[in-house]
């Protein structure tokens, strides 16, 4: 009995119950599985959900990972134009020839059956999901010219006479981000952006880039000890760190100590678990710090040679009589504890610090940044063999693109409360709150956003929908009907990674690499690639958004005057689809064989990857085991007598800030008799939002649960599985709840990305509890970025 | 001719389920949590908050064993689970009757039905897809980010699994049970 | 008397109207709706099962044998019970015994019918089966052994039916005895199914083997109380009530053996200190099934016949009754305590409790096709009285 279970067979158990009246256009029969119009390309859908890989003819396209953010490495293998399986690629060493269970789970995402599928435009009310299926000519024109349902941008730009910051917009990361920067940022000229910076490691990165120069790499292979604070390596999966770390920890030269609230799978994996109080790092850093400059233990030439402020950060320390007996009640590790871990550290060879690449999770998290940075330089082990890498940068060139100006575009507005605002990327929740609280100077009525979802991404999604919902014109380009998709009045089908040829990009640091994503099929049903996209959408908006400029903004007008409106248009970058006007396919081969050479394109064209001598240097060692660089060849030392470490940062007091890491009581953990900290966190089968619908991950990772200490649990007549209501000051969400020992008393935990709203995934829809909607939309004063541990929650059984 | 077997470097393994994902894909297995060729086994962590036994959660990548003496090939009333010529357990789909007997029998519960053939399935080492191309590795070893599993020829003394097996001290599972397992896992 | 195809003496007046004519008390007609029932519920489940395939059972990975495979033992186990009873008189010649000998025999007969009806649709391929037993048999296994067995063991007690119909006591008495042996060897053979399962060390030596020629036995006893009941309605003559107290003076010694081994056994389970054998043990001691097995089918009947030493037949009809309920029990138990522990006793994923004991219970259709294989075995029966002249002619 050869029974075969179709895609679509699958779906009808889920499906057919959630058909409930279709009127004759919902969302529904919109985004639900219509396989037999798959239309478009000539690819064909596999008839099951998972394909045994045949052994007869097939292609390996190289291409690179979209399932986070990553980018690893793979060849796709194509069979008949289907997709049957995803193999590291062995070229590329940021990779090291692997790829994790998402990676793995990446076809179910291009098969997807409720992906986007054709361009649609709303029809109904905002968030009743009605929606209109329209070619995609009718779809630009929706954004330029907008329907009886809402304005374009035409319309809107006028409105507000050329001010072109009153499109707002947000992208999320991956290889097509910088071109709907491009295209929306620089040629259609907003400055009002918002991505995900603001809302995950903005001040990991800017913490470590104000103090040594450079957000670092580490020499796992060459590391002895190691300190692993707030970052879970074991199951939110970084490349190359996670490769190469666990091959090392558990008494094979590594000794790992891992901080974290909870027990995570890398404190499974290390020496010693010290469970810390939420949001209180800092004050073990600089307990850690104190044992240091007391015992002198501190790599005193490293530093003098390469600190700048170091002996007032010495006395800073000492004279705020950071002692580990004062941290010891703070951060809920013994003193005894902090003693040790700071004297073995400063004992080891080769010690690292992890910098532990994670969202910012307190208000404190810049100073910690810079402590944690501090405290690596202590050790002198950075910039060399073991310790930090500083490397190599990038091997590609940047590009340049023809930008007008606009006259009458405001500047960005969102820096209510922060020190030092990032002009490119801005603050989501400043930026978002500003808005709906009415502090906005000029309104903003537009958003356009592509591969991003703010409703399910951006701390209290009660304000995201309100924000959303003000707007005038909502677009959205991706490729699943996500949530934000769901409040968007046109809907652009985005062709998912596996689709489409990417911009080439460059990796630095120890052992340099250009990487090259293939399409490996053709676009899927009337999706598009994001530049084809791009260069269409430029192409419709040049015209009216230009007859717009002409007449409000005087300076073209002169300009028009001058030298006429044809050359005014072309020489002043008001054809927005220029920088798309070449194929992807062109672009890459022209970028590769300027930079590298001919043979260059043709070994990355083939292998997806290329390094210089890369068909001299690259050896297969054992089946496990590949070498890219010979060690000879790595940039272990790069910085040199260069490199400063500024442990006193003066400029940072015209903002109000510590010129120095300083602890503040006001950074406390304390919650309040009978609720929770929230804490959110990854697992490794799982990428936030984007992965909630993929039938495969969801065999490992079916829902949310929330993690609660099973001693509480008991008290409180909780049990496995048992749904529960989480309710904080700014939302309430219901799971299913996990009692275990692994989380602290006072404290809950849930994996972020699940409890999706939107009816038109299937698999996602009102599964687990999404966290955006209870986590309040607090901010750190640095950059405004969002903290996500500063929730506190009730929790019932209901 | 060969005779294949695993070395699975077990303390590497962080839990991350790669391995289960790329056999599914590879080998086209059927979808849900029990349908599985491939596993990645762990603990709750014995004690309390925050006193909890790091050595308790430790994590073990299994699959089917590739007995040399495997109970599930014994009890097979139609030899539909046969050893292959590379002393790989293999099941013939087109006589497996379903009896189920060897699911009951073996030890290690690698055994599952696929309800698209209703036939009894299980790990093949990739033979009918990745071996027969050619191919050297498993899914299951290939993607793994952390490198557990060596998959290779145990007659072969010059083959990688030969040299980890001379040098490294292992261990086999339920090995008290006269199974003869083919993974080893490297201690 | 009128003779059949293949000289089949059939009862004179068998047609279908013979077989619809039966005395129309209310007990009659509650069992003969009950067995209409029964048919049309193993119908539905045989469709639902058709259609779902074991999605419709409630077998998983970790329990792959299910009631099906219970029921089907529950059945085989009665038709080596009754080959055993029947072969009392006819094989071994206690005259006492031979008045039975024919409807035991007979009993064999659509008991283990009826087991094969309902292993059909448990084993995913039957047909597959028949073909490759034979291509390519799997020797080393006890269930191609079990499987191969019963089918000769059937064929040898049709033919030795065959003969005692038509009074051929030497030809009956030469397939009788083959029967028997080839019975025995399916059956022991069916214990070693479990016997041999080194991975379950509840169930794991020859204990089973054993064991269940001894529980055949007590079920042969059980059976031929509840067909003699019936076939006199309670009212027996003295030579059946001299078969009866023979039978259960035998049936009081061999409960009073099962006694013995079943304690030994849990003994040796619980303090024997192998691995995974004393908690199963201890598991199944907190288990309502395990107390019914043992209420029903050993300590009322034993209580029964010690009473007055097996002289109360009509009691004993009804302790029968209940005794077959405690064998269902026996068998049922049997296949779930021999797959109660997991063999994998880690966690598969972050959320799911640790395995602790195996969860199985039976799904809608597998009880339909169950009860449906006892309605087919009630009818098969039934039409036999109808057509054959069951009692002893000698
Ligand atoms: S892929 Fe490797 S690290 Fe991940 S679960 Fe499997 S064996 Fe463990
Ligand atoms: S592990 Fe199980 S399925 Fe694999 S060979 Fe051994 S007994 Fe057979
Ligand atoms: S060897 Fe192949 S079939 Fe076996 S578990 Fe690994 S990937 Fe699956």
């Amino acid at each position: 009995m050869q029974v075969e279970v179709s895609r679509r067979k699958f779906l009808q158990g889920s499906i057919s119950l959630s058909i409930v009246g279709a009127s004759a256009i919902s969302a529904t029969n919109l985004f639900a599985n219509n396989d037999e119009d798959s239309g478009g390309g000539n690819s064909s859908i596999p008839k099951t959900i998972t394909t045994k890989t045949g052994t007869g003819k097939a292609d390996e396209v190289p291409i690179l990972c979209g399932m986070c953010v990553n980018k690893c490495a793979a060849f796709a293998r194509v069979e008949d134009g289907i997709i049957t399986k995803l193999n590291p690629n062995p070229y590329f060493p940021k990779s090291r020839n692997m790829l994790c269970p998402r990676g793995n789970a990446g076809i179910q995402t291009t098969y997807d059956p409720d992906r986007l599928k054709y361009p649609m435009i709303r029809i109904g009310k905002r968030g009743d999901g009605k929606y209109k299926r329209v070619s995609w000519e009718e779809a630009y024109d929706a954004i330029v010219n907008g329907t009886d349902k809402f304005k374009g941008l035409k319309q809107i730009l006028d409105e507000e006479k050329d001010n072109r910051a009153t499109i707002g917009y947000c992208n999320g990361e991956g290889l097509s981000k910088e071109g709907f920067e491009v295209l929306v940022g620089q040629k259609i000229g907003t400055p009002n952006y918002v991505d995900e910076v603001s809302i995950c490691l903005e001040t990991a990165g800017g913490g470590f880039f104000s103090t040594i120069g450079t957000y670092p790499e580490i020499d796992f292979e060459h590391a002895d000890y190691l300190v692993i604070a707030g970052a879970n390596r074991a199951e939110a999966i970084i490349t190359p760190d996670t490769l190469d770390m666990f091959k090392y920890t558990k008494g094979r030269g590594l000794k790992t100590i891992c901080i974290d609230p909870r027990f995570t799978n890398t404190a499974a994996k290390s020496d010693k678990w010290l469970p810390i109080n939420p949001g209180t790092d800092l004050a073990f850093v600089l307990a850690l710090t104190w044992v240091v400059f007391n015992e002198n233990l501190q790599n005193e030439e490293f530093m003098k040679k390469h600190g700048v402020g170091y002996e007032e950060y010495k006395q800073h320390i000492l004279s705020h009589k950071y002692t580990p007996e004062w941290a010891e009640p703070i951060c809920g590790i013994k003193a005894k504890d902090i003693y040790t871990i700071a004297r073995e550290f400063m004992n080891a060879e080769n010690p690292i610090y992890y910098p532990g690449r994670r969202s910012v999770l307190s208000p404190n998290d810049y100073q910690l940044r810079r402590a944690m940075a501090i405290f690596q330089a202590l050790s002198g082990n950075m910039d060399k063999k073991g310790g930090y890498i500083f490397g190599n940068r990038g091997l590609l060139p940047a590009e340049y693109v023809k930008q007008p100006i606009y006259e009458n575009t405001k500047e960005r507005f969102d820096t209510e409360g922060i020190a030092f605002p990032t002009l490119k990327s801005g603050s989501w929740i400043v930026f978002r709150n500003m808005i709906l609280e009415g502090k906005n100077p000029y309104p903003v009525r537009a958003m356009l956003m592509r591969k991003h979802n703010p409703m399910m991404s951006v701390p209290n999604t009660a304000k995201t929908r309100a924000f959303l919902e003000k707007m005038d014109l909502n677009v959205v380009i991706d490729i699943l009907p996500t949530d934000t998709a769901m409040l968007a009045d046109v809907i652009l089908p985005e062709a998912s990674y596996l689709e489409r040829m990417s911009p080439v990009k460059s990796y630095g640091f120890l052992e340099p690499a250009v990487v090259m994503r293939k399409a490996a099929i053709k676009p899927l049903y009337e999706t598009k690639t994001p530049e084809v996209i791009f260069k269409e959408l430029g192409e419709k908006l040049s015209k009216p958004l230009f007859e717009v400029s002409k007449k409000h903004d005087k300076a073209l007008q002169e300009l028009i005057k001058e030298k006429g409106e044809k050359v005014a248009f072309e020489e002043g970058g008001y054809n927005l689809a220029e920088p798309f006007e070449k194929p992807i396919e062109e672009k890459n081969e022209e970028i590769i064989t300027e930079v590298f050479g001919k043979k260059a394109w043709e070994i990355i064209d083939e292998k997806g990857v290329y390094y210089p001598h890369i068909e001299e240097y690259h050896k297969q060692l054992s089946p496990n085991d590949f070498q890219y660089y010979p060690k000879s060849k790595r940039k272990y030392t790069s910085r040199g007598d260069s490199l400063k470490v500024i442990c006193k940062n003066d400029s940072l007091a015209s903002g109000g800030i510590d010129v120095m890491p300083t602890w503040h009581d006001e950074w406390k953990f304390s919650v309040p008799k009978g609720e929770f900290r929230l804490i959110t966190g990854r697992h490794a089968q799982f990428t936030q939002s984007g992965t909630q619908n993929n039938m495969m991950l969801r065999d490992l990772i079916p829902t949310n649960f929330v993690w609660i200490n099973q001693r509480v649990a008991d008290k409180m007549g909780i049990k496995f599985a048992d749904r529960v209501e989480i309710k904080s000051e700014v939302g309430a969400i219901r799971l299913k709840a996990y009692p275990t020992e692994k989380i602290a008393p006072n404290q809950i935990f849930l994996l972020h990305g699940f409890g999706s709203e939107s009816k038109g995934m299937e698999f996602a829809y009102g599964n687990g509890g999404n966290d955006a909607t209870i986590i309040k939309d607090d901010i750190e004063p640095m950059y405004g970025a969002a903290v996500m541990h500063s929730t506190n929650c009730k929790i019932r059984k209901v | 001719m060969a005779r294949y077997g695993m070395a699975l470097d077990y303390k590497n393994c962080i839990n991350c389920k790669a391995c289960e994902v790329a056999c599914k894909e590879e080998n086209g297995v059927e979808l849900g949590a029990e349908k599985h060729r491939i596993w990645v086994g762990g603990n709750n962590p014995e004690g309390q908050w925050p006193f909890l036994d790091i050595a308790s959660a430790a994590f073990m990548p299994s699959q089917c064993q590739h007995c040399e003496d495997a109970p599930c090939q014994e009890v097979c009333p139609t030899n539909a689970t046969y050893y292959d010529e590379n002393h790989v357990v293999r099941v013939d789909s087109d006589k497996c009757i379903l009896c189920s007997y060897c699911m009951n029998a073996c030890p290690y519960d690698a055994r599952y039905v696929d309800d698209r053939t209703m036939t009894v399935d299980k790990c093949t080492f990739c033979s009918d897809t990745r071996l027969a191309r050619g191919e050297t590795t498993t899914a299951c070893q290939n993607t793994c980010p952390t490198k557990v599993r060596t998959f290779g020829d145990l007659d072969d003394p010059n083959s990688e699994i030969s040299e980890l097996l001379r040098t490294r001290e292992h261990f086999s599972l339920k090995s008290h049970l006269g199974t003869n397992p083919k993974l080893f896992y490297l201690t | 008397m009128k003779v059949g195809p293949l000289n089949i003496p059939i009862k004179e007046d068998f047609s279908l109207k013979s077989i619809l004519d039966f005395e129309k008390t209310p007990l009659n007609i509650f069992l003969a709706v009950s067995v209409l029932t029964m048919l049309a519920m193993f119908a539905i489940g045989v469709i639902t099962y058709l259609i779902h395939g074991h999605h419709a059972y409630g077998v998983t990975r970790e329990h792959p044998w299910g009631l099906l495979i219970a029921v089907y033992i529950f059945f085989v186990v009665s038709s080596t019970g009754f080959c055993i009873v029947g072969s009392l008189g006819d094989v071994f010649g206690f005259k006492r015994f031979e008045m039975i000998s024919k409807r035991a025999i007979f009993g064999s007969i659509v008991t283990i019918m009826a087991g094969f009806a309902v292993i059909a649709f448990e084993i995913g391929h039957p047909v597959r089966m028949m073909i490759y037993n034979v291509l390519t048999p799997g020797l080393t296994s006890a269930i191609w052994w079990m499987g191969t067995l019963y089918g000769l063991y059937l064929t040898f007690m049709i033919v030795e039916f065959y003969f005692l119909l038509n009074d051929d006591m030497k030809r009956a008495k030469i397939f009788g005895l083959t029967g028997l042996l080839v019975g025995l060897a399916a059956h022991s053979n069916l214990g070693g199914v479990f016997g041999f399962l080194n991975a379950r060390t509840i169930s794991n030596g020859v204990y089973y083997p054993t064991y269940f020629i001894l529980t055949a036995f007590i079920t042969g006893i059980y059976l031929s109380f509840i067909v003699m009941g019936f076939r006199y309605k309670l009212n027996f003559d003295d030579k059946v009530k001299d078969l009866l107290e023979g039978l259960a003076k035998i049936q009081g010694l061999l409960i009073a053996i099962l006694f013995f081994f079943m304690t030994w056994k849990l003994l040796t389970d619980m303090y024997g200190g192998m691995p995974n054998r004393a908690d199963v043990a201890h598991h199944m001691l907190h288990t309502a099934p395990f107390w019914a097995e043992v209420i029903f089918a050993m300590l009322i009947p034993f209580l029964v016949i010690l009473k007055d030493f097996g002289k109360s037949p009509k009691l004993m009809f009804f302790a029968s009754l209940i005794g077959m309920v405690g064998i269902f029990f026996m068998r049922y138990n049997l296949v779930h305590d021999t797959q109660v522990k997991p063999l994998q006793m880690m966690k598969l994923t972050e959320y799911q409790l640790p395995p602790e004991w195996v969860e199985y219970f039976p799904s809608a259709t597998e009880i339909m096709i169950s009860l449906g294989g006892l309605g087919l075995c009630i009818l098969l029966y039934y039409v036999g009285t109808k057509a054959f002249n069951l009692d002893a002619t000698h």
